[in-house]
């Protein structure tokens, strides 16, 4: 470590313990400086933690992250604040004096940062405007992250085996009348690892993947696509469903099959829907307390000149300014972290 | 009939043996179809199928062996190769063709349009007396039995000056061989009845 390094005290401040948060905190404190990490669940981890199995490889996320995590732990240039939230925060010469809060105890405490890393992630958008999908009406209709608890349980044995299961596609995004006129970019390939999976533990399941296209632009995205359908016999129907009706204890899909122009239904125990992603409500608040602009659907938008800068001193990576799988969320929590290192090394 | 109307088909319950039947006798997956439609679009006659190469393949998937087995296409398609040779999944739509050719005609199914089963026959007939096809007299026996006196007139013409519409065209070497293939055939048809 060079002298440049050591020579001041240097802090940067993490909000969000995902892959995107727990990668910058890495990053930063492996470059020299310190960071706090803070988090406002129990446990560092974010969404990872609550799949099972991974696009492209059929991995275990958790497997991962924990490792990580394992590192975080370790690491003494690091501080994690679990159960925290920033309360405010107020401009410094080089930073900033924030106060977080302890959402256990309600203790509060100030601390001076010189950089702040925005990592608040993403969550599924609120389906209750779906009604013609009947998301919390029907029990049998999960959304993808509560699919992702179905499957852990069905791995473990826990449940009653599916004879047939549904993923609709597209349920939010892409849909201009609800506000979500985006591609959410992850559905696609998470929706196809869903499938695969249930094939892999109910190989007599009927699966079925309703569609408008197919999105798997990434390494590796399209062969595992094809795999899904060619080897674990996962259908594809072209289609946006229309409704979900309740039929003898079962669900009933209805759709048209586009490319051949036919009307049809699609009897199943659970129906998933991959919802819009989109940001957490506090990121906004975050935002503006960091002098940070958010866009329309409240993502950060970032600086003309940099990715991962998105205000003097404040910089972000992750779900807060997309969507992103775990893969983009770690390459950007590297991001960021480089523009922090970078920051620090220059004006000490 | 009031059963016409909107009965959405149940994907949940197609099952498609003809589909298991494609790639077990034929070793083809049409599950590698991408439904990419590359094939309808090269098709040399998809203007006047009734379903188009790409559906084709979706109706296997669909189970609907019926609607294969009468639909006009079959009888319509020239085999050109267009479809397989563009598929980026090197799905042999061709062979699957015969093949539904092969089982319509051995469960009995006939051409739907008397026009396309007339060709077929007189078509056969020919290469039966002669082992090749004579294009002019095919042509001329086609339009005087489906009463289309002027049909292809112009064309026939331009295609006599130009040497390509030979009036009679000679026999093939082995025709001892063509007969023996032909009366195979025709005992296997007397067969099934």
């Amino acid at each position: 470590m060079n002298e440049a390094m050591t020579g001041k005290e240097h802090t940067a401040l993490v909000i969000g313990g995902g892959p995107a948060g727990i990668e910058a905190a890495l990053k930063i404190a492996r470059g020299g400086y310190r960071a706090v990490l803070v988090e406002k669940e129990n446990e560092p981890g974010g969404i990872p933690l609550k799949l099972f199995s991974s696009f492209p490889r059929w991995e275990n996320p958790s497997d991962r992250i924990g490792w990580m995590v394992n590192d975080l732990k370790k690491n003494k240039q690091i501080e994690i604040s679990l159960e925290t939230t920033v309360e405010s925060a107020a401009g410094t010469d080089n930073g900033f004096n924030v106060t977080l809060k302890n959402t256990a105890t309600g203790d509060a405490r100030t601390l001076d940062v010189q950089a702040v890393v925005l990592a608040t992630g993403f969550r599924l958008m609120d389906l209750s405007a779906y009604g013609e999908y009947g998301h919390r009406i029907y029990p049998g209709v999960l959304n993808s992250l509560e699919f992702e608890e179905r499957l852990r349980e069905w791995s473990r044995g826990l449940g009653k085996a599916p004879q047939a299961v549904a993923l609709i596609q597209c349920v939010g995004s892409r849909d201009r009348s609800k506000g979500y006129p985006y591609c959410s970019k992850i559905c696609c390939m998470y929706s196809a690892k869903q499938a695969g999976v249930v094939k892999d533990l109910f190989p007599e399941a009927k699966v079925y993947v309703f569609y408008i296209d197919c999105r798997a632009a990434g390494k590796g995205y399209e062969e595992f696509l094809r795999e899904v359908i060619e080897k674990k016999h996962v259908r594809y129907v072209r289609g946006r469903p229309a409704k979900v009706l309740p039929e003898g204890g079962r669900l009933l899909v209805r759709a048209e099959d586009t490319l051949i122009g036919i009307p049809v239904e699609f009897a199943a125990d659970v129906v998933v829907l991959a919802a819009a992603v989109v940001p957490h409500p506090e990121t906004a608040a975050l935002a503006k307390m960091f002098g940070a602009s958010i866009d329309e659907y409240g993502f950060i938008d970032h600086d003309p000149r940099s990715h991962a800068k998105c205000a003097d001193r404040v910089f972000f990576a992750g779900g807060c300014g997309f969507a992103v799988d775990t893969e983009s969320a770690l390459s950007q929590g590297a991001a960021a972290a480089a523009e922090v290192i970078t920051l620090f090394n220059d004006n000490g | 009939m009031d059963t016409d109307f909107y009965i959405p088909m149940r994907l949940d319950e197609v099952e498609s043996p003809l589909q298991t039947e494609i790639q077990k006798t034929l070793g083809i997956d049409i599950e590698t179809c991408m439904e990419c439609g590359k094939c309808s679009g090269g098709c040399s006659n998809a203007h006047i199928f009734d379903f188009t190469p790409r559906k084709v393949i979706q109706l296997i998937r669909l189970g609907a062996e019926e609607t294969l087995l009468t639909m006009d296409a079959l009888w319509v398609c020239l085999s050109c190769q267009l479809c397989v040779d563009r598929c980026p999944s090197g799905v042999d739509i061709p062979r699957i063709m015969d093949y539904l050719r092969e089982k319509a005609h051995r469960e009995g199914y006939r051409p739907s349009r008397p026009a396309v089963a007339l060709f077929y026959e007189l078509m056969c007939s020919c290469v039966e007396r002669r082992g090749r096809v004579s294009e002019a007299p095919l042509m001329l026996r086609f339009n005087i039995l489906t009463r289309q006196y002027l049909k292809d007139l112009t064309l026939g013409i331009r295609m006599f000056l130009k040497g390509k519409l030979p009036l009679t065209a000679g026999k093939v070497k082995k025709m001892d061989e063509v007969r023996v293939l032909f009366a195979s055939w025709k005992r296997r048809s007397v067969k099934r009845g």
